[in-house]
């Protein structure tokens, strides 16, 4: 079986604000959502800027009964899954599926078999908040030092029942399948930024294969917190241009000085072709193919050449059966963190080859800074509005391009966008290169 | 194939111990968990990873779940007797159910302590100021879940497709699932597939704890601690490990005269959707995982000879393993042994799968049941052939492999003998 697999849903919680046509707005106007850090006080960290998402409800839109179940677990929903279950539930209400009346006790999504719905998450390993480990860490003290014996007896018995299940990767998954009753196929990717792209590399395998025929495929992450900017920062990745937020993610400028530490979510629901057109629902575009590969240069390195981004590119054009030439625009990674963007424009242009010199490529990380496993899926939402346009955003804050990148990349005004299939990338520094090529649909 | 785990640092060692019935369980000697309301687990005895790696200093950094991996992914390739230059790097793919790394609680717990003010709460000031002089960068990458299966690309120049997924207890059953799909599709013609992680670590046990999920039960006899379907269980033993396969397209192994150990022919995944804390009563997500690998394999229920139970020793799991093995199996359902190698190898969590089905490809190859130790008392509702006490000659054609995943992941892989 080979089935193929439409997009029928977007969903995205990012620091530009709530929804897809949030993204796209702000990428249309070029208006950053990079600001100083207000999560927790960073004046000691080298890097103190970050896309932090304002305020979102994960209960918002949703059904009464659902708004139940989000707002009584929300305290055991790190704000990564938070972030997942509201993309997961923009998503799924955009399809226009009909909900199910919550008070003629109808199952939610009463037109669907839940058993062949399932999802693909791109997650991130969550830190503990600070403050649920004080007391407990407090508790453990022994002779002026923390101490494991203390924390056996007395530390321990400080913490929350449900604490790890706040924080397991796989719970964006969990509790987005208990809202809207995905029986099917569920996994959770923990690949860094490809994840998103993976999971819907994933995604639309499953439904090509004929396992599932509605699946989620989304990314969320959260790097605005103490321990993972830390993390960054030591391992210098992290931007520290402090004083310019808004300038301070440059995708494939040569002023750019690191990843912009960001958060947030966001969601397609694929759908088996033949089910979406038989229910006459809106398309949004059609995964035509995708691709993975991996770095062999080492766990903190990317290849120069960009031999991983170069295969998965390859991959999925060869898996939509087409050709560089045919690509109405590259939606690139691009998060601004010179080793990282590099490898990136490198093997983008190998694998275009001679049509490197016109694809228009693009980028959005100097709207939101780098969402992590949100990546890729949030780029893809966007673009699905944006290419309504006919025109191609600019790339936010690069100004002057890496020269010898070899691309095209869209500087200071947008370009025409000629044909309506995209091909997004993402990568993941020492490891994973995703990349998908989407048809998208501009009527509707 | 090649595993480490608290049974043997090799394949054939484990599952010699797994056949006597040796019980992996022991005190922790890895931390102080003298304290520790759990106060043993099943450890992978000591090994230095040099023999595996061509850089051992690549690997100064690593916790203990890339070690595994890099142990029992050399074991498995050498046992696929394959070489660098005799496979095409581009496609091949690396699947991993992989867990996070082990963090530097110490120094975790005093950047905290640096910053708890009097209010009770933690400043990012007082954190910075001990957190950025003692964490170290290379440690603090290595902790990141996708660094085994990243390490394993470098180590071996495999450059195709790369996945690291954590479905909790399921991951390397859905990491091997998967990889089917990838060389079913065509997309590559190999993957090394599997698991590795370590929950043996302060906050590990912690969480497990906290969530009564592992026994605290029998500390002066930890080997009797692991109960699968007994009336007396108490919850799992936690164990660490890592189990690696090369699978391969059928006929690229026949043209490069591999000898092959068994034919992955059924994948079958599903979701309970029920609530967080809790499996579904009825088993209704296991039992659909199960039907779904059955009929991806093409076959009935009745082919099965023997079930590699997920069966991890809690009061719940276990009771509702059974159901849904009922309900898939019918009566039949007392005719199949089913065995849980938990008993004395303890849960692996994203190891767990590729381990046991490991166990399952053995199975099959010398006609042995492995045993479901520590089954003293038959509980009412665990009435089925757990297989237990003692390893037990069978005919052994075709497995089935459960795992089942805390958040309700449920994944089961048909395995059979391969006849040409």
């Amino acid at each position: 079986m080979n089935r193929r697999v439409v997009i029928t849903g977007l969903g995205v919680v990012s620091p530009a604000g709530i929804g897809a046509a949030a993204l796209a707005d702000a990428v249309r106007a070029g208006r950053s959502a990079v600001g100083p850090v207000t999560k927790f006080d960073a004046s000691r960290y080298p890097s103190r800027i970050a896309g932090e998402v304002r305020e979102f409800d994960p209960s918002d839109g949703v059904r009464k009964d659902q708004g139940r179940y989000v707002k009584k677990m929300a305290k055991v929903m790190a704000v990564d899954i938070q972030l997942a279950v509201a993309a997961a539930n923009l998503a799924v209400l955009d399809t226009g599926l009909p909900l199910g009346d919550a008070k003629a006790d109808e199952a939610v999504l009463p037109t669907i078999d839940h058993t062949r719905f399932g999802m693909v998450f791109g997650t991130g390993f969550i830190p503990t908040e600070l403050d649920e480990l004080a007391a407990p860490t407090a508790a453990s003290v022994r002779d002026g030092k923390f101490s494991l014996k203390g924390w056996g007896s007395d530390g321990i018995p400080k913490m929350f029942p449900l604490w790890l299940l706040k924080y397991l990767p796989n719970m964006h998954a969990c509790h987005t399948g208990i809202l809207w009753d995905a029986e099917g196929p569920s996994n959770s990717l923990t690949v860094s930024d490809a994840g998103g792209l993976l999971a819907l590399d994933e995604a639309s395998r499953i439904i090509a294969r004929g396992a599932a025929d509605w699946m989620l495929a989304g990314g969320a992450e959260s790097r605005v917190n103490p321990v993972l900017m830390m993390r960054y920062c030591l391992l210098g990745r992290l931007a520290t241009a402090n004083d310019r937020p808004a300038a301070a993610s440059r995708p494939f400028d040569l002023g750019r000085t690191g990843h912009v530490a960001a958060e947030g979510a966001a969601v397609l629901v694929l759908e088996a072709r033949e089910a979406a057109e038989k229910r006459v629902a809106r398309i949004y575009g059609e995964v035509l193919g995708t691709g993975a590969a991996c770095t062999t240069a080492g766990v903190n390195a990317c290849d120069a050449d960009g031999r991983a981004v170069a295969l998965a590119v390859r991959q999925a054009l060869a898996a939509a059966g087409i050709e560089p030439r045919d690509l109405g625009a590259v939606i690139a990674h691009g998060p601004a963190l010179a080793m990282h963007d590099r490898s990136e424009a490198a093997g983008l242009a190998a694998a275009l080859g001679q049509a490197a010199k016109s694809v228009p490529v693009t980028a959005m990380k100097g709207v939101t800074g780098n969402m992590g496993a949100a990546s890729g899926l949030a780029e893809l939402a966007a673009i699905s509005l944006l290419a309504r346009d006919g025109r191609l955003p600019p790339i936010l804050n690069c100004e002057r391009p890496d020269a010898e990148a070899g691309l095209n990349f869209v500087i200071g005004k947008p370009a025409a966008m000629v044909r309506d299939t995209v091909l997004a990338t993402t990568n993941a520094i020492g490891g994973q290169a995703a990349a998908a090529v989407v048809r998208l649909i501009r009527a509707s | 194939m090649g595993s480490v785990t608290p049974l043997g640092l090799t394949v054939e060692e484990t599952w010699a111990n797994l056949l006597a019935g040796k019980s992996g369980i022991r005190p922790i000697h890895i931390f102080d968990a003298e304290t520790f309301p759990t106060t043993f687990a099943a450890q992978v005895p000591d090994f230095d990873v040099a023999p595996y790696v061509k850089d051992p200093a690549a690997y100064a950094k690593a916790g203990r779940n890339i070690r595994f991996a890099m142990a029992a992914a050399r074991m498995a390739w050498q046992d696929a007797r394959l070489k660098a230059g005799a496979f095409d790097p581009e496609r091949t793919a690396i699947y991993l159910g992989s867990g996070e790394g082990i963090l530097d609680f110490f120094t975790l717990a005093d950047s905290i302590l640096a910053g708890l003010g009097p209010d009770g709460k933690v400043s990012a000031v007082g954190f910075a100021e001990v957190g950025f002089k003692r964490f170290d960068a290379l440690r603090e990458l290595e902790q990141e879940p996708n660094m085994p299966a990243n390490h394993l690309a470098a180590e071996y120049g495999i450059a195709g497709p790369n996945y690291s997924c954590l479905t909790a207890c399921a991951a390397s059953t859905q990491a091997i699932g998967e990889s089917m799909d990838l060389i079913c599709t065509g997309r590559v013609d190999m993957v090394m597939a599997g698991g590795t992680h370590s929950m043996i670590h302060p906050l590990g046990v912690t969480g497990f704890n906290l969530l009564t999920a592992i026994s605290t039960e029998h500390k002066d006899e930890p080997w009797r601690a692991s109960r699968p379907f007994d009336r007396d269980r108490a919850g799992f033993v936690l164990g660490e490990g890592s189990t690696v396969m090369i699978l391969e397209e059928l006929g690229r192994a026949q043209a490069r005269g591999a000898r092959i150990w068994a034919e992955l022919v059924g994948f079958g995944s599903s979701a309970d959707a029920y609530r967080m804390t809790d499996i579904h009563p009825e088993g209704r997500g296991p039992a659909a995982a199960m039907r779904a690998a059955l009929a991806d394999a093409g076959i009935g229920a009745d082919v099965i000879d023997y079930i590699s139970a997920h069966g991890t020793g809690t009061t719940e799991n276990d009771k509702v393993e059974t159901m849904a093995v009922k309900m898939v199996f019918g009566p039949r359902a007392h005719q199949v042994p089913m065995s849980s190698v938990k008993s004395t190898l303890g849960h692996l969590i994203a190891a767990a799968g590729a381990t046991e089905l490991a166990t399952c490809v053995l199975a099959i190859r010398d006609q042995v049941l492995p045993p479901t130790m520590n089954l003293d008392t038959p509980d009412p509702q665990c009435d089925l052939d757990y297989v237990p006490n003692a390893a037990r000659k069978a005919r052994v054609e075709v497995c089935l492999s459960n795992s089942f995943g805390f958040g309700g992941q449920n994944d089961s892989l048909v395995v059979r003998r391969f006849v040409a």
